[in-house]
């Protein structure tokens, strides 16, 4: 699969069609990262295997404008396992990235592991090998396994009482250092100025103490409702081990339950909470 | 002194924010009032141009800055001023119920309802029921609130 990708790489960089193939690399320390690479002579450099966690789609929106002032947008190749395709699906409904501009290898995706080699959690929970977007497709798809995602997690949460949920968040948005880490690294969290990072927001302050760490979690899942593709970029990346999944799964199966099995990426249709009403949805009770 | 439960505190008094849509429920919270109907003093009224525009941030920053409970009218649905404006806020306000109740917050400390122009008995009716559900669950005491 790998020589398809470096072939294809070259194809691309050598033609000219795209300035820059996005893919995974070994860094020096040994531990795989994103890749960069503008040059044909380059594209040894790329890999891909089961370490290849990152979802590069967060680069497009930072890559969707030109260089100088009256220059086109750059054209960009990017590798995208099934879960990265549905977040560039997300970013492709809302414009933030042209379609004609992202050349989109597909990989089959057999599923990324853990440092010890185990499967990773979500990667349990998926039942797509294969991106639902692509415009070349690289590798053998494996065989789906048969998995339905119960949303246990979310459920265990549920079911305790009141106020254990509250103490239980309260302690762990509590660890946060609000580096942003998170925000950074998901594809679909994109503005340009963060309302939680002014300091002269109307609602939430930058101050790094409970209230305004709980309030920034809370505005950053909601944000993503309907357009959190459940990548896990957000949770990989943060530095103090907060379960993010655990709070974008919830919003997640909501919006699922309510909004008729709506799920981000998997349609050309934008997330429900900015739609008008189609009749199918089963909304609470309003009051 | 009288048995109480933990929740309940002596001579509590909720404070309510209420966000009002400027077409139809601030229409009808004046008319409640030009017709003297009874009303509840612990609503604060915030006037918005349509329910679509009471965002989320809106929402925890009443709660955080020391709101009991909050309520949020607007037009009903197929009347809104805007056309669409309350088919996102029919959407985003249950799925705001559900998110803090799974943070630990009681998810009726926050209510949507629609109250027309005319309805002058439903709008007192709704901001009473409010206030009692409200004073039954308590002072919404979030240690979340230190500071602000
Ligand atoms: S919020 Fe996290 S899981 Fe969801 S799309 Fe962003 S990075 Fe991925
Ligand atoms: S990455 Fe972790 S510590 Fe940093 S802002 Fe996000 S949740 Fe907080
Ligand atoms: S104008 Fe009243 S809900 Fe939109």
């Amino acid at each position: 699969m790998i020589e398809d990708i470096r072939a294809l790489a070259r194809e691309l960089l050598e033609k000219g069609t795209v300035e820059c193939v996005i893919g995974y690399e070994v860094g020096p320390t040994g531990r795989v990262r994103p890749a960069f690479v503008y040059e044909p002579a380059d594209v040894e450099r790329l890999i891909f295997d089961a370490r290849c966690y990152h979802n590069l789609v967060t680069y497009l929106t930072r890559r969707n404008k030109p260089r100088k002032k009256g220059e086109e947008v750059p054209t960009t190749a990017v590798l995208v396992k099934p879960c990265d395709a549905r977040s560039l699906q997300v970013l492709l409904n809302e414009n933030q990235v042209q379609r004609d501009k992202v050349y989109i290898i597909g990989v089959a995706c057999p599923g990324m592991q853990n440092a010890d080699g185990t499967p990773e959690l979500r990667c349990t929970r998926c039942d797509q090998r294969v991106p639902l977007i692509y415009d070349v497709l690289c590798g053998e798809p494996p065989e789906v396994p048969a998995v339905t995602d119960t949303y246990d997690d979310v459920e265990r949460i549920e079911a305790l009482p009141l106020e254990e949920r509250l103490a239980y968040w309260l302690g762990e948005l509590d660890r946060c250092i609000r580096c942003y880490a998170c925000r950074q690294a998901c594809p679909t969290c994109f503005c340009s100025v963060c309302e939680a990072e002014r300091d002269d927001s109307l609602w939430v302050g930058i101050a790094d103490r409970i209230p305004e760490k709980a309030f920034f979690h809370i505005i950053r899942a909601f944000h993503q409702a309907g357009r959190c593709a459940e990548c896990n970029a957000c949770e990989a990346v943060c530095p103090m081990g907060i379960p993010l999944s655990l709070i974008n799964r919830k919003v997640a199966k909501d919006v699922a339950q309510m909004m008729a099995g709506y799920r981000a990426g998997e349609s050309e249709e934008p997330t429900p909470l900015v739609t008008m009403l189609t009749g199918e949805e089963a909304i609470d009770e309003i009051h | 002194m009288s048995e109480r439960t933990s929740n309940q505190v002596d001579g509590f008094e909720p404070k309510i924010v209420a966000f009002l849509c400027n077409w139809c429920s601030y229409a009808g919270a004046d008319a409640a009032g030009i017709s003297r109907l009874e009303l509840p003093p612990n609503i604060l009224p915030v006037r918005v141009m349509c329910s679509g525009r009471v965002s989320i941030e809106m929402v925890l920053k009443a709660l955080m800055a020391g709101a009991d409970g909050v309520l949020v009218l607007g037009c009903h649905i197929g009347d809104c001023h805007y056309g669409s404006g309350n088919h996102r806020t029919v959407k985003r306000i249950p799925l705001l119920r559900r998110l803090m109740t799974y943070m630990g917050i009681e998810p009726d400390r926050l209510r949507l309802d629609w109250v027309s122009g005319a309805e002058a008995g439903r709008f007192a009716k709704i901001t009473t029921e409010f206030v009692e559900a409200v004073r039954a669950l308590g002072p919404l005491s979030l240690p979340l609130r230190e500071g602000l």
